[in-house]
C-alpha cells in the first residue's frame, strides 16, 4: 500500500500534464496516468534494477536517454516516451536482446503472453543484422520441483534472482559468468523447492523459466481468464483462472489449465503459493454432474429443480418436537458467507437444530507467508455468522437423527467408510450436496451435484476478516447448481418467513441482508 | 410484343451457336479418330477417371506431414495451424521429446477432412514447413465420416 503522505507534483509526459507523487519514478507516474512504458526487468514488487534498458525515455535537459524505472520525478519534468529518439533506442535495445535469443517461439510456452514478442511486434520489426552464431547454452535445466530453465531464452532481467532473494529469501539462483557468457543458473546442489516457486514462471517476462505443470499442454492464446479467489486455504488469495473454452469438434481432457496470481496488496500482494497454483485438479476431476438417487422416492422423479420442495416436505413431515432433535447438519467451510448465513437462519434460528457439525479437511501447516493452516476458505465467515465450529462426532450425529443434510465431499477423508456406513445406516433420510463424487455417493439416499467457488457467485471471509466477493468463471457441469439457490428456495418452502426468503434472488441481496443482521458483514462504505 | 420477339431471336441464335460447335467439334474429332491430321482436334471432355488432367504445381490437395531425416515428424506442435484453421478441423496434442533440441512433438495430430475447406492456411501458418498440401491426391472420398478423420500415421505415411 502506498502511503498518501507524499505531496503531488506536476510533470509533463508526452506534453500532457500529469500529477505524480513526489519521490516516485517516471515509470510509476506514467503507469498511474495510463501511459505504458515498455519494460522487462522492472517489477513493481522489487526495487528497480535497470538491466533490460527497455524503458528508456527522453527527458528535457538531460543529455542522454534516461531509464524510466529508476529516474525519480521532479517538478516540471518534461518527459517524452514516444519521440523518434526513444523509439529508435528501443529498437536498438530489442535488437541486442534478440541477438542471443533463440526465437524458438513455436515450442515456447510463453508465446502469446511474452513481453519480448509483444515489444518486437510494437517497436521492432527489423531484419536481423546478426551474422554470428548464437551462444549454445542449457535448454532444459530442471531447477525445481516443477520449473524448467532455458538459458538461451533468458534475457538476464534477474527478476527470478531478485524474487528468490527478496520474497522467499532462499537465493537458489544467481547470474554466473560475465559479458556475453553470463547466464542465470542454479547454485551447485541447490534446487528451488519453496512453496512459492511457481511465481518464478509467472514473473519471467520471457519463456526462460517455464512451468512443468503447464508445459506443452496448450497454447496461451486459446485460454480465457476469469477473476476468482483461491479456496485452498483461508488466506483467500486473489487468482486468475485460465480455462480453455474448448474446440467445437474435439474434446479436451480438462477445462482449467493454469492458475495465476491476481494483484491485491491487501491480501496476497503479487504472489500465490504453489498449493493454490497447482491444486486446481478438483475443478475437473471426478465432478458430480447428475443427481444420484440410491433410494426410490415414491412416484415423482427428483431433479435439481424440485429438490428444495422435496427437502421442505421431508422437514415439514417431521413432528415439531423432532424438528429440533431429529435433524442433523454436516457443513463445511467451502460454503460462501451467503450460504452459511441461509443455513444459519433456516436451521439454527428457525428450526433450532443443535446437531450442526463441520467436516473440513484436517488442518495443515502454515508457512508463515501466505499459506495458512486452515485448508478451507471461509472458517472465519462461519464463525462471524455465529456457527460454533464442531468437528463431526459420528456417535452424536447418528443418535436419534431422522434427517441428515450433509454438504461437501470432505467427510470421506475424515472417517473410514466402514465407520461412516455404520453411523449413516441408523439415519432414515440422508441427503448430500457434493461437488466431487467419491465413496460418499453410495452412502446417501440422494446426492445433489453443486457448483464450486469458481462456478458460482458469493463472498468469502478470509483469515484476517476481509470479505471478498467472487463471480462465476466457469459453467457448472451438468445439472449442478449453487447451494444458495437451493437454500433460499428451501427457506421459502418451509414458509417460516416467506417474505424474508423471497427477496433472496442473488447472493448480493443475501449479503446486504446479512449486513443488517450481523454488523461484521456491513459494507464499510454504507 | 416486339420485345417478346427479341427473346425468340436470341434463343434461336443460341441454339444455332451450340449446334455449330457440336457439329464442328464432332467433325474434327471424327477426323482425329480416323487418323487424319488437321489443325484443329475438336474439343471434347476429359474422360475422367480413365483420363486425368495434370494438376497445376500450386494446387492444394490432401495434406501430408513432413518428417525429419530420422523419420520423426517435423511438426513441433506449436498449434498455429489449429489456431488459424477456419473450419476448426485440426486437433494437436503435444508431448515432450527427450531430445532437448526438439523438445516438443505432436503425440496426436488429427485432421477431420470432412470439415476441411482446403484453404491452405495451415500450410501458410506453419513455421516449420511441416505440413504441405502437395500430395496431388484429390480422390479420398469415403462412405463414412469416420474414415475422413486422418491421424498422424495416415498423414505421415
Amino acid at each position: 500500500m502506498q502511503e498518501k503522505t507524499n505531496e503531488m507534483i506536476k510533470i509533463f509526459i508526452d506534453k500532457e500534464p500529469v500529477d505524480a507523487e513526489e519521490g516516485t519514478t517516471v515509470l510509476k507516474a506514467a503507469e498511474r496516468a495510463g501511459i505504458h512504458i515498455p519494460h522487462l526487468c522492472y517489477h513493481p514488487a522489487f526495487p528497480p534494477e535497470g538491466s533490460c534498458r527497455m524503458c528508456l525515455v527522453e527527458i528535457e535537459g538531460f543529455p542522454k536517454l534516461e531509464l524510466a524505472c529508476s529516474t525519480v520525478v521532479k517538478e516540471e519534468m518534461k518527459i517524452s516516451t514516444k519521440s523518434e529518439r526513444v523509439v529508435e533506442a528501443r529498437k536498438a535495445v530489442l535488437e541486442f536482446l534478440l541477438a542471443e535469443h533463440p526465437l524458438d517461439c513455436p515450442i515456447c510456452d510463453k508465446a502469446g503472453d511474452c513481453k519480448l514478442q509483444d515489444y518486437y511486434d510494437e517497436y521492432g520489426l527489423f531484419e536481423s543484422q546478426f551474422k554470428e552464431a548464437k551462444e549454445k547454452r542449457e535448454k532444459k535445466l530442471k531447477i525445481g520441483k516443477s520449473l524448467i530453465l532455458d538459458q538461451e531464452r533468458c534475457i538476464l532481467c534477474t527478476r527470478c534472482v531478485r524474487f528468490l532473494k527478496e520474497v522467499t529469501k532462499t537465493q537458489d539462483l544467481g547470474v554466473f559468468h560475465r559479458g556475453v557468457h553470463s547466464s542465470v543458473n542454479i547454485y551447485e546442489g541447490a534446487s528451488v523447492e519453496n512453496n512459492y516457486s511457481g511465481n518464478l514462471a509467472e514473473i519471467c517476462p520471457v519463456g526462460a523459466i517455464t512451468d512443468e505443470d503447464f508445459r506443452f499442454k496448450t497454447r496461451s492464446w486459446f485460454l480465457k481468464e476469469g477473476e476468482s479467489i483461491c479456496p485452498l486455504c483461508s488466506r483467500g488469495c486473489n487468482i486468475l483462472i485460465e480455462y480453455h473454452p474448448g474446440f467445437s469438434r474435439f474434446e479436451l481432457p480438462k477445462r482449467v489449465y493454469r492458475i495465476k496470481a491476481r494483484e491485491n496488496p491487501e491480501v496476497n500482494g503479487f504472489w500465490i503459493c504453489d498449493r493454490g497454483r497447482y491444486g486446481y485438479s478438483y475443478l475437473d476431476e471426478r465432478r458430480a454432474d447428475q443427481i444420484i438417487m440410491n433410494k426410490k422416492e415414491g412416484e415423482n422423479e427428483l431433479t435439481c429443480e424440485n429438490i428444495s420442495r422435496h427437502l421442505g416436505e421431508k422437514i415439514k413431515n417431521l413432528s415439531s418436537a423432532r424438528k429440533t432433535s431429529g435433524i442433523a447438519l454436516i457443513l463445511h467451510t467451502w460454503l460462501s458467507n451467503e450460504e452459511l448465513f441461509l443455513l444459519h437462519e433456516i436451521f439454527k434460528n428457525d428450526l433450532k437444530v443443535e446437531k450442526i457439525f463441520f467436516a473440513d479437511l484436517p488442518d495443515g501447516e502454515a508457512d508463515g507467508f501466505l499459506l495458512t493452516s486452515e485448508p478451507s476458505p471461509n472458517r472465519r465467515g462461519a464463525q462471524e455468522i455465529g456457527f460454533d465450529i464442531k468437528t463431526v462426532d459420528l456417535g452424536a450425529l447418528a443418535d436419534g437423527t431422522d434427517f441428515l443434510l450433509a454438504f461437501g465431499p470432505f467427510l470421506s477423508g475424515l472417517f473410514s467408510s466402514k465407520d461412516l456406513r455404520g453411523a449413516l445406516d441408523k439415519i432414515k433420510t440422508k441427503v448430500l450436496f457434493s461437488s466431487n463424487s467419491n465413496e460418499l455417493n453410495s452412502l446417501f439416499d440422494v446426492v445433489i451435484p453443486v457448483a464450486l467457488i469458481a462456478e458460482k457467485e458469493g463472498s468469502l471471509t478470509n483469515v484476517e476478516g476481509i470479505v471478498q466477493g467472487f463471480q462465476p468463471v466457469l459453467e457448472p457441469p451438468g445439472e449442478s447448481l449453487p447451494e444458495w439457490k437451493v437454500l433460499s428456495d428451501l427457506g421459502k418452502e418451509l414458509g417460516m418467513d416467506s417474505k424474508f426468503y423471497s427477496e433472496f434472488t442473488s447472493p448480493e441481496a443475501i449479503l446486504s441482508e446479512m449486513g443488517k443482521k450481523i454488523p461484521f458483514f456491513k459494507k464499510k462504505n454504507d | 410484343m416486339i420485345k417478346a420477339l427479341g427473346y425468340f431471336i436470341e434463343i434461336i441464335r443460341g441454339i444455332f451457336i451450340t449446334t455449330r460447335h457440336f457439329v464442328v467439334n464432332l467433325f474434327f474429332r471424327c477426323l482425329a479418330v480416323l487418323g487424319i491430321k488437321t489443325k484443329r482436334k475438336g474439343s471434347v471432355t476429359i474422360q475422367y477417371p480413365e483420363q486425368k488432367k495434370e494438376i497445376a504445381s500450386r494446387h492444394r490437395s490432401l495434406h501430408r506431414l513432413m518428417t525429419r531425416p530420422d523419420g520423426k515428424p517435423r511438426c513441433v506442435a506449436c498449434m498455429l495451424c489449429v489456431t488459424v484453421c477456419p473450419s476448426e478441423c485440426i486437433y494437436v496434442e503435444a508431448a515432450e521429446d527427450p531430445d532437448p533440441e526438439i523438445q516438443k512433438y505432436p503425440a496426436k495430430f488429427i485432421i477431420d477432412l470432412s470439415r476441411c475447406c482446403f484453404c491452405g492456411f495451415c500450410v501458410e501458418a506453419c513455421p516449420e514447413d511441416a505440413i504441405r498440401m502437395d500430395t496431388g491426391n484429390v480422390e479420398f472420398a469415403q462412405y463414412s465420416q469416420e474414415d475422413m478423420i486422418y491421424d498422424l500415421d495416415k498423414l505421415i505415411g
